[in-house]
């Protein structure tokens, strides 16, 4: 269900070339009532395709060739050939310019287009355009119909060209592909249900299917029909953002145990939490421009006149204890821990289920180690430890430091022995000052103690919301695995982008259906474990402690304006006193020459000023008497703030 | 070596003012978001607001009646110098991980007196109420051993005892702290199940200050040692005493403590208040909802960050941060901001608090999905370490009873629940394993482990990466059971509170020499350094005869393998390439066409050379973004 459809991405090693080759003609805008049209599905799937290229930022170039189109524009039309085709977007690395030209100018079009004809003018702009420069991987993908009269008498030359040149193809159209037609063979497989396929199709669309099919199994791929797909299979594979996906960096070193016996090792980062490529830049709200916006920050003593101190005059310093202690950067070099860099050192064996206290794993990582690259020898070293590991149910316990600038942590490497590769598994473990020992009360009280009949309650609950199971055949079946499901925050993130890049000014969309299932209950389990909640629910009397609601008496230093617009509501305590309380809560705040301050201040101006409404005296007053003071007080920042906050006196 | 040392001058903070203020709490989260250090850490996050929960406080109040004094049998340390490795320990590890705690230190049953007002007999406040520092490390340290005995004998002496004096006195403390204290507790270090001899007013006296005690909410535990006879608790001390969190629990049976680590192990696991990172629902099903405490039970401790000191005087200085426009000089507004993404060749701009509301799918809490067999649980899959789960009675009645049911039955059934995890407000949702742990104790009836679930958070597909491992034959059994040899020779038992962190150690170490002005900090042992000879004498031949049994003679795995040379036409092999030097018209048509990713990072790096180009990262996309702002401008 989550397989990731790759349009060849994953096996190509450099720079991937597509031209995505659409068919907008007549036939294509033709659809069964209440079903979308094979325009609409084909233009879902370049979108879809595209904006995972946009925001996954992998290195493709593309193409956009429209066939039956009303106008013609592509380098091989001449005499009345190659009519009604045009390429709308030579190669180039897909951007947000492309997203929004899908949107608003790939839009269904009356003419008939030869599809053979089109991936003629595919093929010629990826040979002009790729000329004098290294591609591994050249493909074309055509989404149409294949309902239009085609000129077949080319399509042997086609293949030579498409063979001889390396360019793969894929084709995505409405219906699937049928293997049982006559001249294939192995008729048996057919399903004979299967709706879409024979029947309804034109003659045209049968014989270009021939053609296809033709075309697919000259061609040197492995099956080449598994390169045809369906509108739908398409959409619902490519709907959601490919995952990040980071080059591993190999990590070369040297596992020692002692001083005379060392196995040349290399590790990679197998599983990390991974965090989004890119961060939030601030920019001016008007200008979008991240240059318009600049953070400064200044230091001064803690006296009345708030002196400034330069930077060049300031020290570091730590706390210890109650202690701050100078310690200048210089000092803190020569001082602090230093090590010999680099290491994979084993300190010493134990016992796995000694180590094994999973919630003890520390850091954000596992490693894996392999035996260095082509060192045969140091695979058949490497290959003794991890099997004595395993076959003694050990690991080993090792001092473990990336480089000479990184702090060497302690850890476990466990062994892990799969069928096609042997490996250690390094976690690393926690430091004596990493662990609280915490005591909570033994839940072994009579008071919590459940009885049978609750514990039974329990078991059925269990019983019915087991998502590992076996079916008929005695295989296991996991209903819900985690590691298949992509970061949703990911997800969601690039579902924002996309839409804010092609449909600014409008509200963002909601989370999309599927990624919203993905992360519930499967449907089966919340149907089975209906009963057994019903029950439990009657079993285990759970009641909200009620939080006795505090009253607020007075305005608060926390949140001010809230407090303020609450007492108001109350109308205990006289407006004026109200206000009073306020006033002297701004004039705490402002005490603190800091624009954090000040902007909780403005927001105390604000509320004063949006409940001040009927009675304007106060806050007037108080405004005339605030200005008076700001000369004196050093706080015209705070007033050009203020003023900016769009407040005003009344008048 | 460290000239600049002597020129240090220590500041010390008055614990009753401290520093100034720090911004207020919610301000604090307003302008972390301000950052643009993106997505905070989750679970990171253990750090307490001083400001709204108010401070941890000690009071070590320790017999220094002439049987404190006393030596064990083959020269074992008496109580007394057990109790002030004790006190020292905690000392230092509050320095370490909690430094806003306070602690006292007061000897009972002295000869001479010393408290604030002088007006308690044979009570000798050694230490008030305050944060520990290097120079209360040092004092502590000076009643350790013969040498500490003496000064001991010398300063305080032994006298009459009143443990209603002492507990007035620790009262009086207390109440002499202006700052908000959250937690208070009081650890009485003794080894006479009888102060006072059978006195019955002062018994009385005592249990009466002792109930006073209690009713401000401070906690009061008994660490008492080693008796000859045995020490009887019902004689005195269960009076004393604050009962037990859960009254099942009969705390009282605990056995006295003759050893320091039995000791330093109670006092451990009671010297830290535990806090929940947040409470929150278990949701099972509609309405059925479990209400828990998260814990953080293993939290990477790291170096504290650096304070800014005005050179001149060792003050500290505060840091001022004001955002406005590069052009105008005017102040902006968090209106006036917004936060963009530079995707395809396109800023994307979104509200900040679109940026937010992008994160969040619910609101925090747990929901069940459903039970797996613990063997699906995989060990490689690990992101984050782990949290702690217990119910929380007081705001879901019931919810201990459930909770309870729930961790029974995992655990008979050997499961674990699988569940949706949201831990905060506008936070994106994970998913975790509740691995159910029963609770088990030690000997002396002290918890080693607590009853709960801890958490484990799981990765998801982005999370791992795609390797290509190197294939390589497997060693033979004869090879495999030469290694087995050396494996049984290098085992020991592996303790996860066996390692400490040489890092943090040495930096505070170095704190302490500055602060206390010591020549040279003291030495540290890295215990996570291999013990090298010890190994090589354990393994004596077997590495040679496993080193013949998996190497040929000429191989050494020290020596970095040979370069491998490229074939011959890609030009020599050590020349290097010619630089490549882009004009500004190949550089813009790059911007244009947005395919300055193409270029390799040198490339790009000497481009922003040329062209002026002053970049902070070093990474592609920085590079790449610094180049585009400066052409397209």
């Amino acid at each position: 269900m989550f397989s990731y459809l790759s349009l060849k991405a994953q096996t190509c090693e450099s720079w991937l070339t597509v031209v995505l080759c659409m068919d907008v003609g007549l036939t294509m805008s033709n659809s069964a009532p209440g079903e979308e049209s094979s325009f609409e599905l084909a233009k879902k799937v370049i979108q879809k395709f595209v904006q995972r290229q946009v925001f996954s930022e992998t290195k493709i170039e593309l193409a956009l060739v429209l066939f039956g189109t009303d106008s013609t524009d592509n380098p091989l039309s001449q005499d009345g050939q190659y009519q009604n085709i045009r390429v709308h977007r030579h190669l180039r690395i897909p951007d947000c310019e492309l997203l929004i030209e899908i949107e608003n100018q790939v839009q269904p079009e009356s003419k008939e287009g030869d599809w053979l004809d089109a991936l003629v003018v595919c093929m010629d702009l990826l040979h002009t355009e790729t000329k004098g420069k290294k591609y591994d991987c050249l493909n074309i993908a055509l989404l149409t119909d294949l309902n239009t009269q085609t000129n077949e008498e080319s399509l042997e030359v086609i293949i030579n060209n498409l063979t001889q040149s390396g360019i793969t193809m894929q084709f995505f159209l409405p219906f699937p592909v049928e293997e049982d037609k006559e001249g294939q063979g192995d008729s048996e497989r057919r399903d004979p249900g299967h709706p879409g396929t024979g029947k309804g199709l034109s003659r045209e669309q049968k014989k270009n299917m021939e053609l296809v099919k033709e075309m697919m199994l000259s061609l040197d791929v492995e099956d080449g029909l598994d390169e045809i797909h369906t509108f739908r299979n398409a959409i619902e594979e490519l709907c959601m953002f490919k995952r990040v996906e980071r080059r591993p960096v190999a990590w070369p070193c040297q596992l020692t145990i002692g001083s005379s016996l060392s196995i040349r090792i290399v590790g990679y980062k197998a599983v990390t939490d991974e965090k989004p490529k890119k961060m939030w830049i601030t920019v001016d709200a008007q200008s979008h421009q991240k240059d318009d916006v600049k953070r400064e920050t200044v230091y001064c003593l803690d006296d009345d006149n708030e002196t400034e101190v330069q930077k060049d005059d300031i020290i570091q310093g730590f706390r210890y204890g109650s202690d701050i202690v100078p310690f200048s950067k210089v000092d803190q070099e020569q001082m602090k821990y230093k090590h010999d860099g680099k290491c994979f050192a084993v300190l010493g064996f134990t016992k796995q289920s000694a180590v094994i206290h999973r919630h003890q794993f520390m850091g954000s990582q596992i490693l894996k180690i392999f035996a260095a690259r082509d060192d045969e020898h140091a695979g058949v070293a490497l290959s003794a430890l991890i099997r004595a590991l395993n076959e003694l149910q050990m690991v080993a316990i090792v001092r473990y430091a990336y480089n000479r600038t990184s702090n060497p942590q302690v850890g476990a490497a466990f062994p892990c022995i799969k069928q096609d590769s042997e490996c250690l598994m390094y976690v690393q473990l926690p430091f004596m000052e990493d662990l609280r020992h915490f005591t909570f009360p033994s839940l072994e009280n009579k008071k919590f103690t459940p009885s049978d009949a609750q514990l039974s309650a329990v078991d059925s609950l269990i019983d019915s919301m087991m998502l590992v199971e076996e079916d008929e055949n005695g295989e296991q079946r996991d209903l819900f695995k985690p590691h298949r499901i992509p970061n949703p925050a990911f997800q969601r993130h690039f579902q924002c982008l996309h839409h804010r890049a092609v449909s600014p000014g409008t509200p963002l969309p909601p989370i999309e259906p599927w990624l919203k299932a993905a992360l519930d209950r499967p449907e089966v389990i919340t149907e089975r474990c209906q009963d057994p909640l019903d029950v439990l629910k009657r079993k285990f009397p759970l009641t909200e402690v009620e939080k006795k609601k505090k009253l607020k008496t007075s305005v608060g230093s926390v949140d001010p304006a809230r407090d303020f617009r609450a007492l108001i509501k109350q109308k205990i305590l006289p407006f004026g006193e109200v206000c009073q309380q306020l006033t002297h809560r701004i004039e705490q705040l402002l005490s603190n020459k800091n624009t954090q301050y000040y902007m909780k201040s403005i927001t105390c101006i604000q509320a004063f000023r949006e409940q001040s409404l009927a009675n304007a005296e106060h806050y007037n007053s108080y405004l005339q008497s605030l200005k008076g003071s700001i000369p004196n007080r050093g706080l015209e920042v705070f007033w050009e703030l203020l003023v900016q906050g769009m407040i005003c006196l009344f008048t | 070596m460290r000239q600049s040392l002597h020129l240090s001058l220590v500041f010390t903070v008055n614990p009753e003012t401290g520093l100034k203020a720090a911004p207020m709490a919610e301000w604090n989260a307003y302008y972390q978001n301000e950052d643009e250090e993106g997505e905070e850490e989750e679970g990171e996050h253990s750090g307490r607001d001083y400001k709204i929960t108010g401070r941890d406080s000690l009071v070590f109040l320790v017999d220094a009646s002439k049987e404190m004094f006393i030596k064990g049998e083959d020269g074992e340390p008496s109580n007394f110098d057990m109790t002030m490795q004790v006190v020292r320990t905690v000392y230092t590890s509050k320095i370490i991980s909690s430094d806003k705690d306070l602690v006292a230190l007061v000897f009972y049953g002295t000869e001479e007196s010393k408290n604030p007002r002088n007006s308690f007999k044979h009570v000798y406040v050694y230490h008030d109420l305050s944060e520990p520092g290097a120079k209360r490390v040092q004092e502590v340290d000076a009643l350790r051993g013969e040498k500490g005995a003496k000064l001991a004998a010398e300063t305080i002496g032994s006298g009459e005892t009143s443990l209603g004096d002492a507990l007035w006195c620790c009262a009086n403390l207390y109440s002499d702290i202006k700052l908000r204290l959250s937690h208070k507790r009081l650890m009485i270090f003794t080894c006479r199940d009888e102060p006072h001899g059978g006195d019955s007013v002062k018994d009385r006296q005592a249990r009466t200050k002792a109930s006073d005690l209690k009713e401000t909410g401070v906690v009061i535990d008994l660490m008492h040692l080693m008796k000859p006879g045995g020490f009887d608790i019902s004689l005195f001390f269960c009076d004393i005493v604050s009962p037990p969190e859960d009254e099942s629990e009969l705390g009282l049976q605990l056995q006295p403590s003759d050893k320091l680590e039995d000791l330093l192990k109670r006092v451990r696991a009671k010297e830290l208040k535990k806090r929940a990172l947040a409470r929150l629902n278990l949701c099972l099903g509609e309405g059925i909802n479990v209400a828990v405490g998260i814990y953080a039970t293993a939290v990477a401790a790291r170096k504290p960050g650096s304070i800014k000191l005005y050179r001149e005087t060792n003050e500290p200085v505060r840091s001022k941060t004001r955002t406005f426009h590069t052009q105008t000089g005017s102040l902006l507004l968090p209106s006036e901001i917004k936060k963009a993404q530079y995707y395809g060749g396109k800023e994307i701009v979104m509200e900040r608090d679109e940026v937010d509301a992008i994160k969040k799918f619910d609101d925090p809490g747990l929901f069940l999905i459903g039970f797996k067999p613990m063997e699906k649980l995989k060990l490689h899959h690990h992101i984050r370490p782990a949290v702690f789960l217990y119910p929380e009675e007081d705001e879901v009645k019931g919810s201990s009873c459930l909770f309870s049911a729930l961790l029974k039955k995992c655990s008979e059934r050997n499961v674990f629940a699988l569940c949706r995890f949201i831990s905060r407000r506008n936070y994106p949702p994970r998913f975790v394993a509740l691995l159910p742990q029963n609770e088990e104790l030690d000997e002396g009836k002290v918890q080693i482990t607590p009853p709960g679930f801890n958490v484990i958070y799981l990765p998801f597909a982005d999370d791992f990466r795609t390797l290509d491992p190197p294939q390589f034959p497997s060693a033979s059994q004869t090879q495999v059971d030469k290694m087995k040899e050396i494996v049984s020779k290098l085992r020991f038992k592996y303790r996860s509170e066996g390692f400490e962190n040489p890092v943090i150690q040495q930096h505070f170490r170095n704190l302490e020499a500055l602060a206390l002005d010591m020549m040279a900090p003291e030495e540290i042992e890295d215990l996570i350094m291999p013990k090298v000879d010890q190994i090589d004498q354990r393994l004596g031949p077997l590495v040679q005869e496993f080193k013949d049994l998996v190497y040929p003679a000429y191989y050494n795995p020290e020596s970095k393998p040979a370069a491998k040379r490229k074939t011959a036409d890609t030009g020599g092999g050590a020349e290097k390439k010619p630089k490549v030097e882009l004009t500004e018209d190949e550089l813009k048509a790059h911007v244009q066409n947005n395919t300055l990713v193409k270029l390799t990072v040198p490339v790009l790096k000497d481009a922003c050379k040329q062209f002026g180009v002053r970049t902070t990262g070093t990474k592609k996309q920085e590079l790449i973004d610094a180049l585009i702002a400066r052409l397209r401008s």
